[in-house]
């Protein structure tokens, strides 16, 4: 309440003239944006990886978590929910230059491919179709598969371009940015996938783990490089990155991204390497620590987008 | 033909006419504001100086918004000027987050409660919501008086130069600190102000390349690149601390300049 109030009514010293955060994707009804996004990683990652490995019930999961939480979430945000449609080309001519607009159009070719994507595994799967509508089918599978796989990495990574863009937030105006959004979604996934394995008994756990913790790895690299970048680059950039260190952000950061996103779920999967006993709990705690991880990393970056002040700096 | 307007930062009084009028002329809903006035403050051991920013909308050549916008809801006319059309706008806030300069609403429920919250719209308001219906749902900002130059032009008048083709900011403001009209023509007033003075747009860094420029003597125009001590905005005007010893305390000074070492 205070926050909106302070944006609204002119508070001298302080807004436009001091590095502001931005609001309207992070706060009241902003969380929606988060949340939206939280659920468009791990959809992406799940999805992505259950198609490579060829596990019908977690494509169907991943594809179900873009379907009926990420789209309606973002829908709900919007102000004039109903008036959709017209950010979805041919509707618009945006997606030229709008990467909200393009990510509505890979959000909407993913709906679809991956509808018959699953359609048609299922059909291959279960044996509903022989002789040359199988063959007829199976082609299908194989273009639907390549047109969903290509579309859901670019659903995944959309939101990463669209902060990018924005010049006046330092911290996010860089290219690491869409790459984060990939691998992290990616490292998302996998966990996913081997919770799902754990129900189905069909995937091979200890070969996602290895793959999973070379991940965990190079995402805790990778942060440690966005860091790095943004403390070098810029003041305001470096403001977000001692925000998020040491700032109001820190509890989301070191518990959030760093404990429960990164340490325990490699800790984990470096311990479960040794042991002879089920490895069903601990990759299960794992498993949450790395979901919740997923929420703060999206959390922590939204919260992070600082403006520059508007005020020239000779002042 | 590229509408644009010149600020002079050291006639600006802060009187904030310009943001009434604004208000006034768009009948903008209670808690949205389109043309503003920032003030940055600098206390220099105890001696304040502040300069007041009017800023709106800087109806850029090159405009992030309209890039971002996904609906193609906001759109820059041929004449430079940046609208929005509410009935497009789908409310995305997408470019609320893309404008560098924050000029950008979203109007939301909480902030159209009407001017007296609780009460019945007034009969003001009722006729003010028929010619400027602010949909709730959606973003706003500046439009230059649009309607206003849109329907100047049409009865053969000059914006900038005759009242009614002209921002109500600009005839209101009564210390004449905004001047507004043609920036493509090198004979109009602003374009003589932009290179008499070395005017200046917030931010140009950004390459947006602003229609709303900044004069004064301290950025960019003197060569000593400090304005003269009767240009500053906050010239001869004193912290309360400085000269008020209950002040100081409020403050948490512990003592009023000059008397520190007492």
């Amino acid at each position: 309440m205070k926050a909106r109030t302070s944006r609204q009514w002119i508070v001298p010293h302080e807004w436009m003239v001091l590095p502001m955060r931005q609001v309207e994707w992070i706060e009241r009804k902003g969380r929606l944006v988060w949340l939206a996004e939280v659920f468009s990683a791990l959809g992406m990652g799940l999805y992505l990886v259950a198609l490579i490995a060829g596990n019908w019930w977690a494509t169907l999961i991943g594809w179900l978590l873009i379907v009926l939480f990420k789209m309606p979430l973002h829908l709900f945000y919007l102000g004039k929910p109903l008036r959709f449609w017209r950010a979805i080309p041919p509707f618009t001519k945006a997606w030229k230059t709008s990467w909200l607009a393009r990510g509505m159009f890979f959000s909407t070719v993913f709906i679809a491919a991956g509808f018959v994507q699953l359609l048609m595994s299922y059909i291959i799967i279960n044996g509903v179709a022989s002789g040359a509508a199988l063959d007829g089918v199976t082609f299908v599978n194989w273009i639907a598969s390549i047109l969903a796989g290509v579309f859901i990495v670019l659903t995944g990574m959309y939101a990463g371009f669209a902060m990018s863009y924005c010049k006046s937030v330092p911290f996010w105006n860089t290219d690491l940015l869409p790459l984060v959004f990939l691998l992290m979604g990616v490292a998302d996934g996998l966990a996913l996938l081997m919770g799902v394995g754990l129900v189905t008994h069909d995937v091979d756990i200890e070969r996602l783990e290895s793959i999973s913790r070379v991940l965990l790895i190079v995402n805790a690299l990778l942060i440690v490089v966005y860091l790095a970048h943004a403390w070098r680059r810029r003041s305001v950039a470096k403001l977000a990155a001692r925000d998020l260190l040491v700032g109001r952000t820190a509890l989301v950061f070191w518990i959030g991204i760093v404990a429960l996103g990164i340490v325990v779920p490699l800790a984990i999967s470096f311990a479960t390497v040794f042991m002879e006993s089920d490895i069903a709990r601990p990759l299960i705690v794992a498993i949450v620590c790395h979901t919740i991880g997923a929420f703060a990393l999206k959390y922590a970056l939204l919260k992070a987008g600082i403006y520059k002040s508007v005020l020239p700096e000779a002042l | 033909m590229r509408w644009g307007m010149v600020i002079n930062l050291a006639k600006c009084m802060r009187c904030h006419a310009c943001v009434a009028a604004c208000r006034v002329e768009h009948f903008l809903p209670l808690h949205v504001t389109w043309a503003k006035l920032i003030a940055h403050e600098v206390d220099e051991g105890g001696v304040v100086d502040v300069s007041t920013y009017p800023v709106r909308c800087n109806h850029c050549a090159d405009p992030p918004c309209v890039h971002a916008c996904p609906t193609e809801a906001s759109y820059r006319r041929e004449d430079g000027i940046v609208m929005i059309d509410s009935d497009k706008c789908i409310g995305c806030r997408y470019c609320v987050i893309a404008c560098p300069y924050q000029n950008r609403t979203f109007l939301s429920k909480d902030k159209d409660p009407g001017y007296f919250p609780g009460y019945a719209k007034t009969g003001f308001e009722r006729k003010g919501r028929k010619l400027y219906p602010h949909q709730v749902g959606t973003t706003e900002k500046c439009n230059f008086c649009v309607e206003r130059i849109d329907a100047g032009m049409a009865k053969g008048r000059r914006p900038g130069i005759d009242r009614d083709a002209t921002p109500a900011c600009v005839n209101t403001c009564q210390a004449r600190a905004l001047t507004f009209g043609d920036l493509d023509d090198p004979e109009s007033e602003v374009s003589k102000l932009i290179r008499k003075y070395n005017g200046f747009q917030l931010r140009a860094e950004y390459g947006t390349d602003p229609s709303v420029y900044y004069i004064d003597y301290r950025i960019g125009g003197a060569p000593s690149n400090k304005a003269p001590e009767h240009a500053r905005t906050g010239y001869n005007m004193k912290h309360a601390s400085t000269v008020d010893r209950d002040a100081a305390r409020r403050l948490g000074r512990s003592t009023v300049k000059g008397e520190a070492k007492q």
